[in-house]
């Protein structure tokens, strides 16, 4: 399944004997050793093929420095993030590389400076990331002014210090620049203001203030700024901006001024604080705010975001707001796509206010509110919506008629009026096996998550007629060994999460896994390479892309530095060798202790 | 076979391989050639010439055309391709679009 994500990012490599080509020619190491001895470089390969078959190198573990060499004239970019085995050899034969425009080497723990040397003077770099490497200083910097033709660089959570910020001023082609976590102070950012070409800047946890903020408006085609977890309260009118990133920060005013307003389409204020919002929003244009996120941000009114007629996804979640402040948003939401009201203090009577307000919605969260079946039966209304999550909430799937108790309704039925349901989240709600009856009706059905201990082998039977269930998790359930035996799961299944279900034996679970080895069975007791496959997800150098830079900033590096020398095992063998290896381990030895676990 | 279902590819070296068209038209190289519109010395005489491509590749491509068939027709067998022709092929076969 790797190599196939693998050839999809590459995009344009669906010729399928291509794929084949590169398989076998990184079959082993004895197989490259044959190709490579045929010719010195490879000048002649077209570079998106170099590439790939680069990467196919680094996956299997089969690359090292010298065979690098084979590639200097052939390939242009280079991703080697987080590969801990990258240091100054490594980067020495990559200094060769004639047509180079992209490296990075991100969380490449082992670079520092004077690794950076042999970039020096390269020809067509323009793209340089070295967000990270917490080795390089001002002096790595110096080695990097020798590259004009740099446009763009992340030097993020490195060691240079805002002495090494100001070098950078003389890298005058300089459109991106992530300067995050940096100490970079008001003066260094001063002398950045001759990079005319900037387009975004990243300077969060900086040392900037309002006196440093003000230089912003120099930068005439800045559109993206990010100074989350800074000390600046009023931002001036740089009306190029296009996103904003005030995380963190007390906020007074932004871009307030005189002239033109600002065309604002994305606005992220997690965490933020306020003295006055609806001052605060009201000095730019509001007509073009598609995403904002104010998350956290120990708001109690809503008031303010009836200007914001374009919004398409509102995150409010973590704020004091209720049920009367949900009539703003019902105001708003003729284009909104994305609501998210997790942990406020919205109930069913502010979910009914949406209610035909919300024409375009395809997600709602719900997580943590006081909301309960009643909810349900609105939700049930918006028939746009494709992604419903309740996790945490009173819904227990059947409402009581008036006191009578013969009389009851099954609260989900009212989801199958949602044709365009694909995902729904029920975790940690008290639902019992009879209100789980409607589910199966629902048929665009994709993943579905449930968590209560109070369901049984009954509801698993009963949801396996869900026709596209892609990912079902029944978390904490009562599954019995002969529920699962008996188990018939939809066929296009592909994760089934198990854990909690305590009742189930490590024999029922593998003997599932052995049966069905295309769905991916999570258990405590389903060891070996599956839990192996969830750290490998949550290690992989994507996942550190992803994962927001606040987030990296409260990471602790020394345990991390410490998982990434572990040599992945798991590349070198396809999921179905996997599998055979694991049965036959379990058949000679009764206990196999789990291998290589990075925790 | 008749000779309409048939074309001949030419190596570098001058081999030739005659096969069968549907098999040829595994590469969507080959079949713009052959069924692309304008009358082209290869759409009339169905005979391709590859300047770049050796007979050892050529011949392991026209292999692959075959196999490739049998796969698409439900035949699950492994294409085995050895390492010292990995390379050449690669490139081939990013020519040919196959």
């Amino acid at each position: 399944m790797a190599d196939r994500s693998l050839f999809m990012e590459g995009g344009q490599l669906e010729s399928p004997l291509v794929r084949l080509c590169i398989e076998a020619a990184t079959q082993s190491g004895d197989a490259v050793e044959t190709w490579r001895r045929q010719r010195r470089t490879l000048e002649r390969l077209p570079s998106q093929l170099a590439e790939a078959l680069l990467h196919r190198l680094l996956c299997r573990r089969l690359l090292y420095p010298s065979l690098l060499e084979v590639f200097k004239y052939s390939v242009e970019k280079i991703d080697l993030r987080g590969e801990s085995s990258v240091d100054a050899e490594w980067m020495a034969y990559l200094g060769a590389f004639q047509y180079l425009c992209s490296l990075n080497v991100s969380d490449c723990h082992r670079i520092n400076s004077s690794a950076l040397w042999a970039l020096s003077g390269m020809r067509y770099l323009k793209e340089v990331d070295l967000s990270r490497c917490s080795k390089v200083d001002d002096a790595g910097v110096k080695h990097l002014l020798s590259i004009q033709t740099i446009e763009i660089l992340c030097i993020s959570e490195t060691s240079v210090t805002t002495n090494g910020v100001t070098l950078l001023s003389s890298l005058k082609r300089l459109s991106k620049l992530d300067l995050g976590g940096l100490f970079v102070t008001d003066t260094a950012l001063a002398s950045l203001q001759v990079l005319t070409n900037l387009q975004h800047l990243d300077l969060w946890g900086s040392d900037i203030s309002n006196e440093g903020a003000s230089i912003l408006v120099k930068f005439p085609n800045l559109t993206f700024l990010n100074l989350a977890w800074t000390k600046v309260t009023i931002l001036p009118n740089v009306s190029s901006i296009a996103c904003l990133n005030m995380s963190n920060c007390t906020i007074h005013s932004i871009f307030k001024g005189e002239g033109n307003k600002a065309r604002l389409s994305k606005l992220i204020l997690a965490g933020a604080l306020f003295k006055d919002i609806t001052k605060a929003f009201s000095y730019f244009d509001s007509n073009y705010l598609s995403f904002l996120d104010l998350s956290n941000s120990s708001l109690r009114d809503l008031s303010f975001l009836s200007f914001l007629h374009a919004l398409e996804c509102l995150d409010l979640s973590g704020n004091l707001v209720g049920d009367d402040s949900v009539k703003y948003i019902a105001y708003v939401g003729a284009n909104l796509k994305t609501l998210n009201l997790s942990n406020t203090r919205v109930s069913s009577v502010g979910v009914a206010v949406l209610v035909g307000h919300v024409p375009k919605l395809e997600t709602i969260s719900l997580d943590s509110t006081p909301t309960d079946d009643l909810a349900i039966s609105y939700i049930g209304m918006i028939s746009s919506l494709k992604v419903v999550n309740m996790k945490c909430t009173n819904v227990r799937g059947v409402i009581q008629q008036n006191g009578g108790d013969a009389e009851c309704v099954l609260s989900l039925t009212a989801l199958e009026n949602l044709k365009q349901l694909e995902k729904l989240n029920l975790e940690e709600t008290p639902l019992k096996d009879e209100a789980i009856i409607p589910i199966p009706n629902i048929k665009q059905l994709t993943h579905l998550s449930l968590r209560s201990s109070f369901l049984t082998d009954a509801s698993l039977h009963h949801l396996s007629s869900i026709p596209n269930l892609m990912n079902l998790s029944m978390q904490d359930a009562i599954l019995t060994n002969a529920g699962i035996e008996s188990f018939n799961p939809p066929p296009s299944l592909q994760v089934l999460d198990l854990t909690g279900c305590w009742l189930l034996t490590k024999d029922a679970l593998l003997s599932f896994v052995q049966r069905h080895s295309d769905i991916e069975v999570r258990h405590v007791l389903v060891t070996t390479f599956l839990s192996d496959n969830e750290d490998n997800k949550y290690h992989s150098p994507s996942q550190t892309l992803i994962r927001t830079s606040q987030q990296r900033r409260f990471s602790s590096s020394p345990l991390k530095s410490e998982i990434a020398t572990i040599i992945d095992q798991r590349v070198k063998y396809s999921r179905a060798e996997l599998l055979s290896m694991q049965f036959a381990c379990t058949s000679v030895g009764p206990s196999s202790n789990p291998p290589t676990s990075p925790k | 076979m008749k000779k309409e279902e048939t074309v001949k590819l030419i190596s570098a070296e001058g081999f030739e391989f005659i096969i069968d068209k549907n098999a040829a038209m595994v590469s969507q190289t080959i079949r713009n050639m052959l069924t692309s519109p304008g009358g082209f010395a290869e759409t009339e005489h169905r005979q391709v010439t590859f300047p770049e491509i050796s007979t050892t590749i050529l011949e392991k491509i026209c292999q692959y055309f075959y196999w490739s068939l049998q796969y698409a027709s439900g035949k699950e067998t492994e294409f085995h391709i050895e390492p010292e022709l990995t390379l050449e092929l690669m490139m081939a076969a990013n020519y040919l679009h196959t």
